[in-house]
């Protein structure tokens, strides 16, 4: 890429007149954006009111990104009203690339999702760099950088009363051009976007001065292989089976279909944590025993979906440890079995 | 926005017939809606409306496409419902789904297939399909082995096959009654008695997992190449389509890069036999 099309790719506006353009793509768009709730912070349908509440460039909002594309309980049969067209503002790297192996399984050319692809093409996705950190973040580790290049089709920097906005795909090009029916926009200067990178490789180094010694995603499946029924006994010791680590997980995608009369499916996410995921119709299951159910999410991530697909089963977000009401953390039993 | 085919609905079929196997086994004969055709070892989805889904590997011809047949041993939920369902009734089919039995790997080799209990449903499919492309194939020796000769099914096939030139069939039970003439003992005591030109050989080994694991050691000890070995393994499953995580036995979705794998495949695989 030569600096021509670079400028081409970075505009900004004011952020009072993004504000308006956003009201008006109201008229089009449902949109998503994270705002402030009493102890937390996530999406929310945002209405004209929610518009200047919106709070950008903040790690990870509470839900995970694939709520949006994969409902926790969703008809698939039957002819629901189409989905309407959406924007999702604000998410972080480790969310969009969370997408990734979503879109290998879901959008798989031998068996394409239908329920999926309408909703994943019919969502414009306006990443947001991450300007701060919070306590687990790890992404830079697992090597995902704070801010968005692939998958998303923006990536938004705000600075000031300024909002930056990188065009990342064609769907981004298509989202630039409504914007500039609906207010004025000019290319970024030059000074701006290297006061963005600037923002960008600071995050990059705090996460990694913050996470000293934890082993990157090369090392964490051959860890995996390695640890002792020890390990994972004790690790698994508090583990109630809630199976909040797997929900609250961007990249967990497990399914149970549901049957309804007249031959309807519905799918229910489901998690291998849960008793029972594997047991068949004799009677066996591979993973009835908690420490073999508690390691087999470990070796999904870090040794499995690795040898199957490009996109990384783990971004180091740290919602599961955040979840686990049995105070397990990944990381120390990382950083343990490798020393 | 292009149509894409909606990959979780059933299509309908048709009822037309319930054959009562054994105590505990029925054959449901299905006219489906659609066409539909499926290649020997793959599996089906098959929906009872409203109650449940479960996979299953046809046991009919894979030659035959107007008709398709599975064979159910009544062992959960679901099963329970379609052991009570009557001619005229609509089940729901997808699929099919997965990697079934590369027959053309078989031409001019002799096939031993090793089967046990419910494990004859698909290979009643294989042998339909082998016996149809015989002047291909050295010989086939079928070894099944059941719990009691009330579980022996599909005894006209059996004895149809017994008279089909290149075919040899053997089988045991564990728990003979005074009317059995055949071996006793579990379905591997049947391996020491054949005589097969291993060299020139594969294997097939298809039956509830304790079978399949007692039947990969024998057959390797025999002298079987791992690459050798055909498994039709069984997992937990919901979607069939390499999506919703329940068949996963380490790297591999069974449900699509399976049911049938070579034991070089997935010896390194986690839990393979459970
Ligand atoms: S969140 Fe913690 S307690 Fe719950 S299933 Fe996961 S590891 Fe177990
Ligand atoms: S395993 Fe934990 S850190 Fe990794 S993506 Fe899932 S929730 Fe985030
Ligand atoms: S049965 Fe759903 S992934 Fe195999």
């Amino acid at each position: 890429m030569n600096d021509v099309t670079d400028m081409k790719n970075y505009y900004s506006l004011l952020i009072s007149d993004w504000e308006k353009a956003i009201a008006q793509l109201l008229e089009d768009y449902s949109i998503y954006a994270p705002i402030e709730n009493s102890d937390s912070i996530d999406y929310e349908f945002i209405d004209t009111e929610h518009i200047p509440e919106i709070i950008y460039n903040i790690p990870k909002p509470t839900t995970p990104l694939k709520t949006f594309f994969l409902p926790v309980k969703e008809n698939l049969t039957s002819q629901g009203k189409l989905n309407s067209k959406r924007i999702i503002i604000g998410t972080p790297n480790c969310d969009i690339q969370g997408l990734g192996i979503l879109d290998e399984i879901y959008l798989d050319k031998d068996y394409i999702d239908h329920a999926y692809k309408t909703k994943r093409d019919k969502t414009i996705l306006i990443s947001s760099s991450c300007f701060e950190t919070q306590e687990h973040c790890h992404c830079m580790i697992y090597g995902i950088n704070p801010y968005a290049k692939t998958i998303a089709d923006i990536s938004l920097s705000r600075v000031d009363q300024k909002v930056h906005l990188e065009v990342l795909s064609d769907k981004g090009e298509y989202f630039i051009q409504q914007l500039k029916d609906k207010t004025a926009i000019s290319n970024s200067p030059e000074s701006e976007i290297k006061d963005i990178e600037l923002k960008q490789s600071k995050i990059e180094n705090q996460i990694i001065a913050d996470n000293p010694g934890l082993p990157d995603y090369k090392k964490t499946g051959k860890i995996v292989e390695k640890a002792s029924d020890e390990i994972w006994k004790k690790y698994s010791s508090t583990c109630v089976s809630c199976g909040a680590c797997a929900t609250i997980c961007p990249t967990c995608t497990c399914f149970l279909l549901v049957d309804k009369p007249n031959f309807e499916k519905v799918r229910q996410l489901d998690a291998c944590q849960y008793p029972g995921f594997e047991r068949v119709a004799g009677g066996e299951d591979a993973l009835g025993a908690l420490p073999r159910r508690f390691q087999n999410r470990y070796f999904c991530k870090y040794v499995w979906k690795p040898q199957k697909f490009k996109s990384l089963a783990c971004t180091g977000c740290g919602r599961c440890i955040e979840a686990c009401i049995g105070k397990i953390n990944k990381n120390e039993l990382f950083r343990e079995v490798a020393n | 926005m292009s149509e894409t085919k909606n990959i979780y609905k059933p299509i309908r079929a048709k009822l037309l017939e319930v054959i009562t196997e054994s105590p505990t086994i029925k054959t449901f004969v299905m006219e489906p809606e659609e066409a539909f055709s499926f290649k020997t070892g793959e599996f089906i989805e098959l929906t009872v409306d409203g109650i449940g889904e479960a996979p299953f590997t046809p046991s009919s011809s894979p030659l035959e496409t107007k008709q398709i047949e599975v064979t159910v041993m009544k062992t959960g939920y679901v099963t329970e419902y379609l052991h009570n369902m009557k001619a005229g009734e609509t089940l729901g089919i997808r699929g099919p789904f997965g990697r079934g039995y590369p027959v053309e790997r078989f031409y001019d080799k002799e096939v031993l297939i090793l089967g046990g209990g419910c494990g004859f449903a698909p290979i009643r499919s294989l042998l339909y399909n082998l016996a149809a492309i015989s002047d291909k194939l050295k010989k086939v020796t079928l070894c099944y082995g059941a719990k009691t000769p009330d579980e022996c099914i599909y005894r006209p096939y059996v004895d149809q096959l017994r008279n089909t030139p290149k075919f040899e069939v053997h089988r045991t039970v564990d728990d003979p009654d005074e009317t059995w003439t055949e071996n006793v003992g579990v379905a591997t005591v049947l391996l020491d008695k054949i005589n097969i030109n291993i060299k020139d050989s594969i294997a097939v080994c298809c039956g509830p997992p304790i079978m399949m694991k007692f039947g990969t050691q024998k057959l390797l000890e025999m002298g079987y190449p791992d690459h050798d070995i055909y498994l039709s393994m069984e997992k937990n499953m919901s979607c069939g389509l390499g999506k919703c995580g329940h068949c996963m036995m380490g790297k591999y979705f069974v449900c699509k890069e399976g049911p049938v794998f070579t034991y070089d495949e997935i010896k390194d695989q986690p839990d393979i036999w459970s």
